[in-house]
């Protein structure tokens, strides 16, 4: 008998947006099971219904082979279901222990029993392999020591099945190993454990079956020992997959932007940043997130006060420039955030495309509208923005097609140098792609750019060159020929190749 | 936009007769024939050509106070000053006007709007500096800069501007070829109307079809994009605050020009905040804050008339009004709160199956 079964699950949100269709899935005791799929192919859905934090329309959920109904997250608790959040729920200036026994302390009189809350953390992170100081401030922790407290905080509530969403999101190649190593401790000691990713080898190495959803469906239940990532990542898209391919670099390359100096005021330590980026380059930056990449899109732009140094875009200094001028100088930007940085999601498709130039076809400051709406719908046929009309409010669209939005109006003034910062965040692989052979296209014209993610397959598809950021500094530079996950992965952590790991 | 608009209006119907439903009870309740007093209402705020230029007469200054938070808003500053401007308008229109006596009517009249304009321009300047320059937050300057308009005025025709003889506190009357001239005989109805009117179209024009306009609505709906994309957001903010203050200043220049003659301490009464029941009623539009200025003056209007020929006291239509307020902002307030949940990033089409990738969710253990 399965431990968990889901059978026949089907949810349609408001609005008729169909996200699970009868899906049927069983986990044994003490499994490891991957759930993969595209963004939007039902995954986190199916895991909120399962955490109690939304109501399936049928079906039926079987755990131990009881049926049960799932009101809400405190209910999955009392079952034994807990759930590991992609983003981290932690209190940043509560220690280790109170952030674990939150809500649950033990009590002694009117106040928290320290000693017996410290205790029990220890005790548990003993039996669990899960080492970390419960009187350390979660603030002080680097990422993948949070996501233990995090994994933690459900074992203190007697988790026994345990639901991690995209957990490797946020880790360096070697925590994302220790992370592995926790989980198969967790299995040996009784748990159970459904790992939700889109990364293909993570299956591969963890999990030892895999249910793929595409659209809403199970199209296909897998053993690892007798798949292939091929055949997972076929599964999942539903085709063939074609890797970005690549013309050799430049010949002749001369200096597009050549940045010295920079500072960017951070509360990092304030080390300055040299780099150049050259014409048809592509320099990676690879770094956990929040080690100054974002401070280094902002310097760049203009838009953050406190910053010195020069910023060169083929010979003219933009240091002294507002970001209107800089993008008048052939500087674009995909931004990490586009809903925040990169769109006005309640204006029209049209409004946001011409936001860059808007101003320049204006006669005695009244609008082109006639001419604004046409430029659009030229882009819009360009970039094959799948949209009924000019007219359509941004939110409306699909994400892909809003970052098509974003890339056509960045990309309709021929840039000098573009920075892409993560540029196929939260799209599916077709749209993915069509971001990648963009990339690819502006730097076989000629342009510098800086490809900034989170995602080394994509740096290492595309880079030309890497740099590695840790804590505001650039810590290592890599040929494209020398990038390797693993060596990637070191300095990403702060250490250098020639340090001993761990 | 235009699903805004039929969206917005059947709801915006529904709001105020849900007031006015609301209200008949109350009035029930406390024995008067509610039935009765609307249609006296009615009467008096439309019944005749003086009636409705009464009506007319009270929807003037609520034009432009709504039109002047309306720009506001909509540059998303939550301007509560229009108020203060309308009182350092009024008082410089009619300083202006009982100074120089001696130009032609046309042109004091026009200097006397320009002045009142102006230094209301300027009153909205001080907070939208502090805002755009330094982010002080412009709800708390512009209400204590209320209480600086009104009680700095109130000192100039108390003690600089003092008039002997006066029960009141009040400045000098204008001289007569500064007072505006009256558009129909029996009612205080006058040109002000006219310059509330133009100023519409001014800042129906503005808001459609002008970089400006563009600005105020993309910083309105998302500031850091509107930033980071390049325009120049300090500068647009400090325009829109100057603009919503020289409305402001507009509607005082048109109170005391037209109906007081003169400047009157404290004459205003909450003209100003009238400016935001209007403008959140309006949703946004500026046709939208032309008729809610219109229903707003019909209920004062006919209230005032009401209580003359019935036993019900106007104060029962100011619960109406109050009704009005509360509904739209509940109603508004909800909309806030759906915005507030994460929204999610991907809304397929319709037919495909995808789930809403919602980030940040709350509520567990």
């Amino acid at each position: 008998m399965p431990y968990l079964e889901l059978r026949g699950i089907r949810k349609t949100y408001p609005g008729g947006v169909l996200a699970n269709d009868d899906i049927t899935l069983s986990v044994e005791q003490g499994e490891i099971h991957g759930l993969v799929g595209e963004n939007g192919a039902g995954k986190s859905t199916l895991m909120k219904i399962l955490y109690g934090m939304e109501q399936p329309d049928h079906g039926e959920i079987l755990l131990a082979g009881r049926s049960l109904k799932i009101a809400n997250p405190h209910a999955a608790i009392q079952l034994g279901i807990g759930m590991v959040h992609q983003h981290f729920q932690l209190v940043p200036n509560l220690t280790v222990a109170e952030n674990i026994a939150l809500g649950a302390e033990p009590r002694k009189g009117l106040f928290a029993d320290q000693a017996a809350m410290h205790s029990r953390v220890r005790a548990l992170s003993e039996r669990f392999g899960l080492q970390v100081d419960p009187a350390a401030r979660v603030s002080d922790l680097s990422v993948g020591l949070q996501q233990r407290v995090e994994i933690l905080k459900m074992l203190y509530r007697d988790a026994r099945l345990l639901i991690l969403d995209e957990p490797s999101a946020v880790l360096t190649p070697q925590e994302v190993e220790s992370l592995f190593s926790v989980l198969r401790r967790l299995v040996a000691e009784g748990c159970t454990a459904i790992f939700i990713t889109h990364k293909l080898y993570e299956i591969m190495s963890i999990c030892e079956r895999a249910t793929v959803l595409r659209r809403g469906r199970v199209v296909g239940s897998v053993r690892t020992a007798e798949s292939s990532p091929a055949e997972i990542s076929r599964l999942m898209v539903g085709h063939d997959v074609a890797s970005p391919q690549r013309t050799p670099p430049n010949a002749n390359p001369r200096d597009r932007l050549v940045v010295r100096a920079l500072t960017t005021g951070s509360a990092h330590r304030s080390t300055p940043l040299d780099f150049t980026i050259r014409s048809g380059e592509i320099l990676g930056v690879a770094g956990v997130e929040g080690n100054g990449q974002s401070e280094l899109i902002e310097a760049l732009l203009g838009v953050r006060t406190g910053v010195t140094g020069d910023i060169v875009l083929d010979g003219t200094s933009l240091s002294r420039l507002n970001a209107r001028r800089r993008r008048e100088k052939g500087l674009a930007l995909i931004p990490e955030d586009r809903n925040r940085e990169g769109l006005s999601r309640p204006m029209q498709v049209w409004e946001n495309l011409a936001s860059a130039t808007y101003y320049r076809s204006a006669r005695a400051s009244v609008l082109d509208l006639g001419g604004l709406q046409g430029a659009a719908r030229d882009l819009i046929r360009r970039f094959d923005i799948r949209v009924s009309s000019e007219k359509s409010a941004v939110s409306t669209l699909s994400g892909g097609n809003a970052q098509k939005v974003v890339i056509a109006r960045e990309l309709a003034e021929s840039p000098a140098v573009l920075i892409a910062a993560q540029p196929t965040r939260g799209l599916d692989v077709g749209a993915a792609q069509f971001v990648h052979e963009q990339l690819l296209n502006l730097r076989r014209e000629g342009v510098g750019i800086l490809l900034i993610s989170a995602d080394l397959d994509e740096l290492l598809a595309l880079s030309d060159r890497l740099i590695v950021m840790f804590e505001g500094r650039i810590l290592a530079t890599f040929q494209r020929d020398a990038a390797t996950r693993q060596a990637l992965g070191l300095a990403m952590a702060g250490r250098l190749e020639s340090e001993d790991a761990p | 936009m235009r699903a805004l608009f039929t969206g917005a209006l059947p709801r915006t119907v529904l709001t105020v007769l849900l007031a006015l439903v609301m209200g008949g009870v109350i009035m029930q309740v406390s024995g008067k024939d509610a039935l009765n007093a609307y249609q006296v209402l009615f009467n008096s705020a439309f019944g005749n050509e003086r009636a409705l230029a009464n009506t007319l007469l009270a929807a003037t200054p609520l034009i432009f106070t709504g039109l002047a938070t309306l720009i506001a808003f909509r540059a998303g500053i939550f301007n509560v000053g229009v108020e203060g401007s309308l009182y350092v308008g009024a008082f410089t229109a009619a300083w202006v006007g009982f100074t120089f006596v001696d130009l032609p009517g046309v042109v004091l009249i026009a200097l006397a709007f320009a002045a009142g304009g102006l230094v209301g321009g300027l009153w909205g300047l001080i907070p939208g500096y502090l805002k755009a320059r330094l982010r002080v937050d412009e709800i708390v300057t512009t209400i204590m800069l209320n209480y600086v308009a009104i009680r700095f005025t109130d000192y100039l025709v108390t003690g600089p501007f003092f008039v002997p003889g006066m029960a009141n506190a009040m400045s000098a009357e204008v001289t007569p070829q500064a007072q505006l001239p009256r558009l129909v005989e029996r009612s205080q109805l006058n040109l002000s109307l006219v310059v509330a009117l133009v100023v519409f179209l001014v800042v129906a024009f503005m808001l459609r079809r002008t970089t400006l306009g563009y600005e105020v609505k993309t910083i309105g709906s998302n500031p850091v994009f509107a930033r980071w994309i390049g325009m120049p957001v300090s500068r647009t903010i400090m325009l829109v605050m100057s603009i919503s203050g020289l409305i402001g200043g507009l509607a005082g220049a048109g109170q005391a020009l037209g109906v007081n003659y003169r400047f009157v301490s404290g004459f205003s009464r909450g003209l100003g905040f009238d400016g935001i029941v209007i403008a959140l009623l309006g949703r946004g539009s500026p046709v939208g804050v032309l008729l809610s200025a219109l229903f707003l003056g019909a209920l004062r209007n006919g209230a005032s008339t009401m209580e003359m020929f019935t036993r019900i006291p106007r104060d029962l239509i100011d619960i109406v009004v109050a009704l009005v307020i509360f509904f739209t902002a509940v109603e508004i307030g909800f909309n806030w709160l759906r915005r507030r949940r994460p929204t999610p990033d991907a809304v397929p089409p319709p037919g495909s199956a995808a789930e809403p990738e919602k980030e940040g969710v709350r509520g567990n253990a």
